[in-house]
């Protein structure tokens, strides 16, 4: 299975992906038409991440799908658009929120990894996106509206510091540019 | 000829008083001649003006516009304009957000967002598409600036892009900010005390619309040379790593980094609060404007020591100068712990960093005395300078003092006004002037004050600038004076301009792609032009005449102490005839420094030529 692996220590939250994945499906700019969300949390934790389908083995949004519009395909977890009667159960299902949608548009967004070649990948200028083939390692991941991921680092305050302790994704020298 | 895109032709209008919310017209000849962004916040505040509309009254109009480019598939698209009269300057004046927060605006179908009134309780707008309500913000009083964001964004979800004030905003600090998403800010000019003195804590934004756009594909095509540009540039490793952080050591190497209050332009400490310091021991990631390649924000945390867990996006160059050198601190970890502190109170880290100076000098000096600031604080004092911060927010002691900005401080204290570095009420930013004429000129012209966001000729000028003679240095300040802020009414950042040299006609072309008129960097260039005559004909009704374009005194009297231009101070003579030559350029009066009635008309502002001139004409002495 290819996937889009999301690698938050480099992401600057700069949306790009958004975009380049609205212009290759809709042809269109705005940003909130795309498969593919960058969420950016201050000050706790501090965290700026896409978040994009996981394209699960075993997905729970094929699963929830009451007329078969979602089905695992070679590379990815297709979704029949023509299928699909918007009864929305796949995101309410997705266990990593990971699927979006808009109201001018008559199916969720879900990636479809642009049929092999990802426009967001391409578009990242950080490389904070990378096209695998299997595992992805830790990932990212939307649960219940807040982005948890779990190698995020943990700080103590210091005397003077602001009380409450800091949780933060540690991304400070990852980008060559 | 009728624009086929960049346009939604629409304002969104909300009279805080009357509660009353519509949508007003715009028209396509009046969309395409100030073309957004500050062009546009610039003719809403000129139409609005009446004597006795100052900073802080409800008729005060504040214009947010985020201009036809932003939002779409530009490299820095996520730049927006808070336009109305300033409560620093009392004069007009505009300041530049990034982030997200305009794009939003834009995305929910609206050019720009126009407030006035004052709500008769705490409030914020809250704005989801064509739904706009005014809710009570009543529980978010005495809130920081980024709780308020977070505190909203738990009731409406964490997709929507907020704009808050905080304390400082609230209570009237005329350099008080509005801040997005963490650390991006209004900065400058007191935008935040407008918002305050409107009783507006913030304002909430969720858009789903499709940005028009004539040729999706020419746009796309045009983009894709100007990301690829900048991000196979040499420069942009370097970039990505320290962003505006790498000012710090050219600053101090070539003699222009402000320092105890800008007598000296050079710092023998700088080393321990540059760029390496912040990369390799605070940054822990990277942070951008919407739709920017290049993420100039650094984010830093402080992971030890007393102000562990400060963390903030930023500082970059302008705080870490202005709370480091130029107020003799040496310890980086301060510079986070205040920069974060200010997004949170809601103040603006030069105007707050500059006054501080000047307090530390007088006080220093005797100029003051001791029981007149109330409090004992002096350069490197890093509890004090914390303490100053918070007084300033909420306007105790000798905070309150600083809290009215140059002008308040200046009629309380006049005899400070020769080591206050200030222009027309806005304090100066963090470049030392005396080592480049064209950035004094720069400081004295700017039309909102000492600000280098409309001019910033002082690397060009001392790299090679050294035999230009008068007309080249005044001809660079104009250009700067047309293009920056030509990116400000585009609605897009200028630094792959500025920092990364991208080529500025790709601007034009991509205008021309969302509008489908085809349009000339120059034809532009000439719109940016008129609407800095419109600006300075707002601050002529509003007094501003010649004697007001001059870089602050210490430029000419004080030479700087050490370094590279140790000794070097400008002169006054070279500088009163930049200013001739620049006003013969501008086409302004050479006495007055009024636009000349012929100028505004060759601008197409025959109106507001006519208008001037009627108002200008009962005054004696002025033509």
């Amino acid at each position: 299975m290819k996937r889009i692996k999301v690698i938050p220590e480099r992401c600057s939250g700069c949306r790009i992906c958004e975009l380049a994945c609205a212009l290759a499906h809709f042809k269109v700019n705005n940003a909130k038409k795309a498969a593919i969300r960058v969420f950016s949390i201050y000050p706790s934790p501090i965290i700026r991440t896409p978040i994009v389908c996981r394209q699960c083995d075993e997905p729970a949004c094929m699963e929830a799908c009451p007329t078969g519009a979602i089905r695992v395909g070679e590379d990815l977890v297709e979704l029949d658009q023509a299928q699909c009667i918007m009864c929305l159960k796949c995101v309410e299902e997705c266990p990593y929120d990971a699927l979006f949608v808009h109201p001018e548009v008559d199916h969720p967004l879900k990636c479809d990894l642009c049929g092999g070649s990802p426009a967001c990948v391409a578009a990242c200028p950080t490389g904070a996106l990378e096209l695998v083939d299997g595992k992805t390692g830790p990932q990212p991941l939307l649960v219940k509206g807040k982005v948890e991921y779990e190698n995020m680092k943990e700080l103590s305050p210091g005397a003077d510091g602001p009380g409450t302790p800091v949780r933060y994704v540690d991304g400070g020298k990852v980008i060559e540019g | 000829m009728k624009a086929r895109g960049g346009y939604f032709y629409r304002v969104l209008d909300v009279d805080l008083s009357t509660s009353r919310i519509r949508s007003s017209p715009v028209s396509d000849e009046f969309a395409l001649k100030y073309v957004g962004g500050r062009g546009w916040g610039a003719r809403f505040t000129w139409d609005n003006l009446r004597p006795g509309i100052s900073a802080f009254h409800p008729d005060n109009l504040l214009t947010i516009a985020p201009g036809p480019l932003n939002g779409l598939y530009v490299p820095g698209s996520g730049k927006t304009s808070f336009s109305c009269i300033s409560p620093a300057t009392g004069l007009y004046a505009d300041s530049n957000m990034g982030g997200s927060f305009g794009t939003e605006l834009r995305q929910a179908g609206w050019d720009a967002l126009r407030i006035r009134g004052r709500a008769h309780e705490l409030s914020y707008i809250w704005i989801e598409d064509e739904s706009v309500e005014i809710r009570s913000a009543a529980h978010l009083r005495g809130a920081g600036a980024t709780t308020t964001e977070t505190e909203i964004k738990k009731d409406l979800g964490e997709d929507v892009r907020v704009a808050a004030i905080g304390p400082a905003g609230e209570n009237g600090v005329v350099f008080a900010t509005v801040n997005t998403d963490w650390g991006r800010n209004a900065g400058r000019t007191g935008m935040g005390a407008v918002l305050g003195s409107k009783n507006l804590k913030a304002i909430a934004i969720r858009g789903t619309k499709d940005l028009p756009v004539c040729d999706v594909d020419r746009l796309t095509s045009v983009a894709e040379r100007a990301y690829s540009y900048l991000n196979s540039h040499t420069l942009m490793g370097i970039w990505h790593r320290q962003g505006l952080m790498s000012v710090i050591d050219y600053a101090n190497t070539v003699g222009f980094l402000p320092t105890y209050n800008f007598r000296d332009a050079h710092f023998d400490d700088a080393e321990k609060i540059n760029g390496d310091i912040m990369e390799g021991e605070y940054k822990i990631g990277n942070s951008a404007c919407f739709a920017c390649p290049m993420c100039c924000g650094n984010v830093c945390l402080v992971k030890s020591g007393r102000w562990a867990g400060y963390a903030c996006e930023g500082p970059e160059y302008e705080t870490a100068a202005m709370f480091g050198s130029n107020l003799g601190i040496t310890d980086f970890s301060f510079i986070v712990a205040a920069n974060q502190k200010c997004d949170e109170l809601g103040i603006d880290t030069i105007s707050s960093s500059n006054l501080i100076g000047v307090l530390i000098e007088a006080i220093e000096k005797g100029m003051i005395g001791p029981n007149e600031a109330g409090l004992d604080v002096s350069w490197g004092d890093e509890e004090g300078i914390m303490k100053l911060l918070e007084m300033i927010a909420d306007r105790s002691g000798v905070g309150d003092i600083l809290a009215q900005g140059s002008k308040g401080m200046l009629s309380k204290w006049p005899q400070l006004s020769r080591i206050t570095l200030q222009v027309k009420g806005l304090e100066q930013s963090a470049y030392d002037s005396r080592v480049s004429l064209c950035m004094a000129l720069a400081y004295g012209t700017c039309d909102v004050g000492a600000h280098h966001n409309r001019a910033w000729p002082i690397s060009k000028e001392l790299e090679m600038g050294k035999d230009w003679g008068v007309e080249e240095k005044v001809d660079l300040v104009l250009y700067h004076q047309s293009i920056r802020p030509l990116f400000d009414m585009l609605g897009v950042c200028r630094l792959p301009w500025i920092e990364l040299a991208i080529d500025e006609n790709l601007y034009a072309e991509m205008y021309s792609a969302v509008t489908g008129i085809e349009h000339t960097l120059q034809d532009l260039l000439d719109r940016s032009k008129a609407i800095y005559d419109l600006t300075r004909s707002i601050s002529a009704r509003l007094g501003v005449r010649r004697k007001d374009d001059y870089a602050p005194p210490r430029t000419f009297e004080d030479p700087i102490e050490t370094g590279p231009f140790a000794g070097r101070k400008a002169d006054m003579a070279t500088y009163e005839t930049l200013l001739e030559t620049y006003y013969q350029r501008r086409g302004w009066d050479l006495e007055t420094g009024i636009p000349k009635r012929e100028t505004l008309i060759k601008d197409g502002l025959e109106d507001v030529a006519e208008q001037l001139y009627r108002e200008l004409g009962s005054l004696a002495g002025v033509g």
